[in-house]
């Protein structure tokens, strides 16, 4: 089952309120996804902590095998693209 | 709850082993992209690591690496006993030479891109024919 895109980027924006998020299909086949999150709450944290934060907003989506792959770009405010 | 002796192992490995990557295949042999990147990083960086198929124990190893480390999703290289992240984390430092710096080697030599006036004008002229 193919993800639906608008409601990963809508579980991710739940999670990270005021974040601006774009979800793309890598691999036409609605399971490899890649998230770029531009988000202030990841100001102050590790790579590590920035990924984790984004994944656990999509956790569901994971554990029912809609999504088998998510990359993800984490941004700051101030980071270029 | 993870299995307590395949927490054990991999903990021991993790601290016997200064670069661990825990992937889908092997080095040789990846069985993911994701895996196959993170390797062909490795290589380029020169150095000895050790790497672990996690698929003939997908499941109850990610138990354990999400007790162990709140990571799910494989690859994952561990450097010195710590978690330095997946995928596109190491490549991320790769690019930006936080990896080779974590490792303690040199930043390997990118490729040469070749400049706009050493590419021919256009490419060649496509000769298709109709049988």
């Amino acid at each position: 089952m193919a993800a639906d895109l608008e409601e990963i980027k809508a579980m991710i924006e739940a999670a990270l309120p005021g974040s601006e998020v774009a979800v793309l299909d890598e691999t036409g086949t609605g399971d490899h996804l890649r998230a770029v999150v531009r988000a202030s709450q990841f100001e102050g944290l590790s790579r590590l902590e920035q990924h984790r934060l984004v994944k656990a907003a999509v956790r569901s989506r994971f554990d029912d095998g809609t999504i088998h792959a998510l990359s993800i770009t984490a941004l700051k405010p101030d980071d270029p693209v | 709850m993870a299995d307590a002796e395949l927490t054990e192992r991999l903990q021991a490995l993790i601290s016997e082993n200064p670069v661990l990557l825990l992937m889908k295949g092997t080095p040789t042999e990846p069985r993911c992209g994701f895996s196959l990147r993170t390797v062909q990083i490795l290589d380029r960086m020169g150095i000895e690591y050790g790497a672990i198929d996690v698929l003939p124990a997908l499941q109850p190893l990610r138990e354990v690496t999400t007790e162990l480390s709140d990571w799910e999703t494989f690859p994952q290289l561990y450097v010195k006993g710590d978690l330095v992240g997946g995928c596109d984390i190491v490549e991320e430092m790769f690019a930006s030479g936080e990896l080779a710096e974590l490792l303690g080697v040199e930043q390997p030599e990118m490729p040469d891109i070749p400049e706009a006036g050493d590419l021919p004008a256009q490419s060649p002229p496509l000769d298709i024919e109709r049988n």
